[in-house]
């Protein structure tokens, strides 16, 4: 593409508004999505991006690209049929703590461990936001501003990062809605890394959890090359304070499909068909 | 009744011996029920008769604990040598098409390792009572031993392929 | 006794080898162009447990099960009362065995002829692996009139794997058991042409999945569709699909759909429990309009039910398992060769209509072997006059058509972005809460079905008589089969075998009906599913019966027709 019809970040935005509260720190992955396209030079027609339910999911309605807003907690599983059936798309998956943990825990999981070629952001706002503000895995044990839980979870939140490690996820990274630049380069980074790439975006929720903008003052910019080491990668996830952005852990893995997929043959329907013949 | 350190030594020897023949006594009875339910005659009836032998010899060892009070041990308590008591044949050495012979060679190895546990114990003990009950215990299971020798020498000779089976494993549910 | 049929029970236990018998047999005699039918019965091991082959051999293509055993090969007697219940035999049964082994009780009430076979001696005399399975082919195999050649070079292919000396001693079993003079004598029927096919349901629907284009698949293993699955695995690598084991069935039925938003015809298989998993995403499917074709294998429901037995009960799900109004296809092949018919006639409807399709098959034509003649496939759909999406960045996705099917574009097509939703949407796909866009969208949904122009094959009808036998899938070859007894005894009868159930063809279906002075609904299930189900649809003019019977034990060709009958004889009494 050259510079003349390269497009800009806001080309890439399609004219259906975002309704999220102002404050919302989706407008900055909504963003850096857009600058990350724009930097790469993506081709809007053959990019999708997928979703499940919750304020984070109605992102592909926003950008400019081809989208499927499917039900809650299953994005990801539209997302790598997707790219298994058409490995010539770039496919990003999206959605929320809620839509990607809870409901959707089992098939994060596997996305981890199956590794098909394909970006996973999630905003967490450690709470349900869409639903009027219950708590949602990664909502902190004591919070106890839910009318659903009114003493607080009283269990403790998901690692997220350490779920994916465990998971066989080979890129995690961690970005934070106030530095919009550095998620759009993580997501640059991501879609170009050949696997399963999670990126984990703290992503405050204005209107339920209005002290997440303390945040500011508790996010540190990673400044070590990522990990390649799942040893020490896991002792760091499970005892950091989970607001370290940056790339974390990456390692080459193999990605989907696995070996063995032979191309197709001339004529083999009729083949299968013939096989049945006594 | 004070307990005096002879008592102490029989009762835990007694105690792990009723262990023993009553943990061979169950296993050798579940391996008989998971045969019949597979339908392995003659090596579930060979289990069976096992494990009415295992009962006998329970008995006589509760006879001979009498009214002695045993230590009572949970089950991961017993001083085993391995992981389970000398006599109890493990859940994964079976196969639902196994042979007579490898049933009986099951079974022997078991005698052989409870004989070699009784000598043991025997060896190790300080209390010459209870060394002389361990050491005829050890005497008994030798001669169990010797028994399997002969059936096994007349068993008939069998195919090397018993283990195969023409038809794909079933789904169940 | 008619020699229309001869039924042949093969049992054992302890991994005799009784299935891999049956299926020789049945092999070998679909070489010399015969017919038939093998169905399987099990104890809930998953090794060594009691087994029954199950062996109808026909004249025709007509496959109900036995009601009756012609011969029982009993290479033991091991837990027989499992299957005596099915196994029904009488004074003209015969029955094979050792006479190391006493009769079990119900076989010596039946008054059955009893020949003895010492077949464990005779296997162990004629070589150190010799087994009984294949000393009984090579028995079985004479009093049928097979050649002990084809036997054993059937029984080699299938031993491919095996030990050198094990394979050899299957042929001399074979060899020895077809030498062997049985004081028996079976009433054989009569061959038919050669060239014949040999499969089962599950392979059948596999294959015309494939056939009509499915190219992606996703698997979760679950009885008694695990079987479709696995065959598509080794299907779609030949012609360069994609199969993707899932995590659960919510996840396959939604990378179903992504790789059918992607432009690949998608497909995934599973049972009662799995549907009902997948019915919120089938919803997806249906309001996005993203075609994708999901194949329900039924078995005993509710719940986890009887996994390894057929029943029909899994109606309702399929009609009204979606939340919300979300019209969608319904079908149900007929038997096993209709499953390569059906199944590929419904993957081109889903992706025609831009919908969801469940096809209901059940475990009896799913696991089932049969030999059949050549299959019906279905004829690819003429391509519709250019769906043109239009220029590029005006584009609606969901545009109201007079056809109520907009046109498609795929990921990859230049100028046509849109995001598919789950959401209630405008034309353009935006996300809609407007009545004016529910209305139209809902009727959109449901018109592109109910225009639809689905032709003959909505049901397979046959006879003109004033009684009406209605079914749906795999009664079929029951309720036809009761139409003939009940012919034989002077009650003429139409009988209607849906094939699809949902848009329901109502206006084909009143005018079959017409001149009917009584209509029956037969159907394998408790609830009177399908009886209800057309009361609600059609105003029935004649008096309507419904004959549900839940599984496990097949639809009876004989209680159906005496049930008709006994009505029948009432109401002309009344």
């Amino acid at each position: 593409m050259t510079d003349a019809i390269r497009l800009k970040a806001k080309d890439y935005k399609s004219e259906v508004k975002p309704i999220w509260c102002p404050g919302c720190g989706h407008f900055s992955v909504h963003n850096a999505i857009t600058k990350a396209m724009a930097a790469l030079g993506i081709d809007k027609d053959r990019t999708v991006l997928v979703s499940g339910i919750g304020c984070s999911s109605r992102l592909p309605a926003y950008v400019d690209s081809y989208g499927f807003h499917g039900v809650h907690g299953r994005g990801l599983a539209i997302a790598q049929g997707l790219k298994v059936a058409r490995p010539d798309l770039t496919v990003l998956a999206l959605g929320g703590d809620g839509d990607g943990f809870s409901i959707g825990g089992n098939h994060f999981i596997h996305a981890c461990r199956r590794n098909v070629d394909i970006t996973y952001i999630a905003m967490d706002n450690e709470v349900y936001g869409m639903t009027k503000g219950q708590a949602s895995p990664t909502t902190p044990m004591d919070w106890d501003h839910s009318k659903l839980t009114p003493h607080g979870p009283g269990v403790r939140p998901f690692k997220p990062a350490a779920l994916a490690l465990a998971s066989g996820a080979p890129w995690i990274a961690r970005g934070y809605s106030g530095n919009p630049n550095q998620i759009a380069k993580l997501i640059a980074e991501a879609v170009e890394f050949p696997g399963f790439s999670f990126l984990h975006v703290m992503s405050q929720c204005i209107t339920f959890c209005p002290e997440q903008t303390d945040w500011k003052a508790i996010v540190t910019e990673s400044e070590a090359p990522p990990l390649a080491d799942a040893d020490e990668a896991a002792k760091q996830f499970l005892h950091e304070d989970g607001f370290q952005t940056g790339l974390l852990y990456r390692e080459q893995r193999a990605t989907w499909p696995p070996p063995g997929a032979t191309a197709a043959e001339e004529g083999a329907p009729g083949e299968l068909a013939a096989a049945f013949r006594v | 009744m004070a307990t005096t350190a002879t008592d102490s030594a029989l009762a835990n020897f007694l105690a792990h011996s009723l262990e023993l023949e009553s943990e061979a006594r169950e296993r050798y009875g579940e391996l008989a029920e998971s045969m019949d339910a597979h339908h392995n005659r003659p090596v579930a009836d060979f289990f069976r008769r096992m494990a009415a032998e295992a009962e006998h010899h329970l008995q006589e060892v509760a006879a001979l604990a009498g009214h002695m009070t045993l230590p009572q041990l949970k089950a991961w308590e017993f001083d085993w040598p391995d992981a389970e008591p000398p006599e109890t044949a493990s859940y994964e050495a079976l196969h639902y098409r196994m042979s007579l012979r490898q049933a009986m060679q099951l079974a022997l190895a078991n005698e052989h390792a409870a004989e070699r546990y009784y000598r043991e114990f025997a060896n190790r003990t300080g209390d010459a009572g209870t060394a002389a009950v361990a050491n005829r215990f050890a005497d008994e299971e030798r001669g169990h031993a010797a028994e399997l020798e002969r059936m096994i020498a007349a068993l008939p000779a069998s195919g090397l392929h018993l283990r195969e089976e023409d038809d794909e494993p079933h789904m169940p549910e | 006794m008619s020699t229309r049929y001869l039924s042949i029970a093969i049992t054992g236990a302890g991994g005799a080898g009784v299935i891999s018998c049956g299926e020789l047999l049945l092999r070998a005699w679909a070489r010399e162009g015969g017919r038939g039918l093998l169905r399987k019965a099990y104890g809930p091991q998953i090794r060594g447990g009691e087994s029954a082959a199950l062996l109808k051999l026909t004249a025709d293509e007509r496959y109900t099960a036995a009601s009756r055993y012609d011969a029982v090969v009993a290479l033991d007697w091991d837990n027989f009362t499992r299957f005596e219940d099915e196994i029904v035999l009488d004074a003209d049964s015969w029955v094979l065995c050792d006479e190391a082994q006493a009769l079990p009780p119900a076989v010596v009430a039946a008054g059955a002829r009893v020949v003895h076979v010492p077949f464990d001696e005779l296997a162990a005399a004629c070589h150190p692996e010799g087994r009984v399975n294949m000393l009984a082919l090579g028995v079985l195999g004479r009093l049928l009139g097979l050649p002990a050649t084809t036997l054993a070079e059937l029984a080699g292919q299938k031993l491919a794997g095996k030990p050198r000396d094990y394979r050899d001693a299957a042929t001399a079993c074979i060899e020895l058991g077809a030498a062997r003079d049985i004081a028996c004598q079976l009433p054989v029927p009569p061959l038919g042409n050669k060239g014949a096919w040999y499969l089962s349901g599950n392979q059948a629907a596999g294959l015309g999945a494939l056939e009509a284009g499915i190219r992606f698949v996703a698997a979760y293993p679950i009885t008694p569709a695990s079987d479709v699955l696995e065959w598509m695995a080794g299907g779609l690598e030949r012609v360069g699909g994609q199969l993707v084991q899932a995590e659960d069935e919510l996840a396959a039925i939604n990378m179903t759909i992504g790789a059918a938003f992607g432009g690949v015809p998608a497909f995934t298989a599973t049972s009662g429990p799995g549907l009902a998993l997948m019915t919120e995403s089938i919803g997806l499917a249906v309001a996005s309009e993203t075609p994708v074709t999901i194949l329900n294998v039924m078995r005993g429901g509710p719940s986890t039910g009887i996994p390894t037995k057929s029943e029909q009960s899994d109606l309702n799900i399929a009609l009204h398992g979606l939340h919300g109004d979300a019209p969608h296809l319904v079908l149900a092949p007929l038997d096993i060769a209709d499953c390569v018919f059906t199944t590929g006639w419904a993957v081109q409807l889903a992706q025609r209509l831009q919908t969801a399709a469940i096809v209901l098959s059940d475990q009896f034509i799913g696991q089932s072997t049969a030999i059949v003649s050549e299959p019906r496939r279905c004829a690819p759909f003429a391509a519709t006059p250019a769906q043109d999406p239009g220029e590029e960045g005006a584009y609606l996705r969901y545009r109201l058509t007079g056809s109520g099917v907009s046109a498609l574009a795929s990921p990859g097509d230049a100028g046509h972005r849109f995001t598919a939703d789950g959401l209630e949407h405008n034309e353009k796909g935006t996300p809609s809460s407007r009545q004016s866009d529910h209305q139209r969208q809902l009727a959109k949904r449901q018109d592109k079905l109910t225009a639809f122009d689905f032709g003959g094959d909505w049901a397979q009808i046959d006879g003109d008589g004033p009684v009406a036998l209605v079914s749906f899938g795999s009664s079929a070859a029951a309720v036809t089969e009761a139409a003939n007894q009940l012919a034989e005894s002077g009650v003429a009868t139409r009988v209607i075998s849906l094939r699809l159930l949902a848009p329901l063809q109502t206006a084909a279906l009143a005018a079959a009906l017409e001149g009917c002075s009584r209509v029956f609904v037969v159907e394998q299930n408790h609830g009177g599913q399908l009886f209800h189900y057309l009361r609600g649809q059609l105003d029935f003019g004649q008096p309507v019966h419904s004959y549900a019977l839940a599984g496990p034990v097949p639809l009876s060709p004989e209680n159906i027709a005496q049930a008709v009958a006994t009505v029948i004889a009432e109401a002309t009494r009344s």
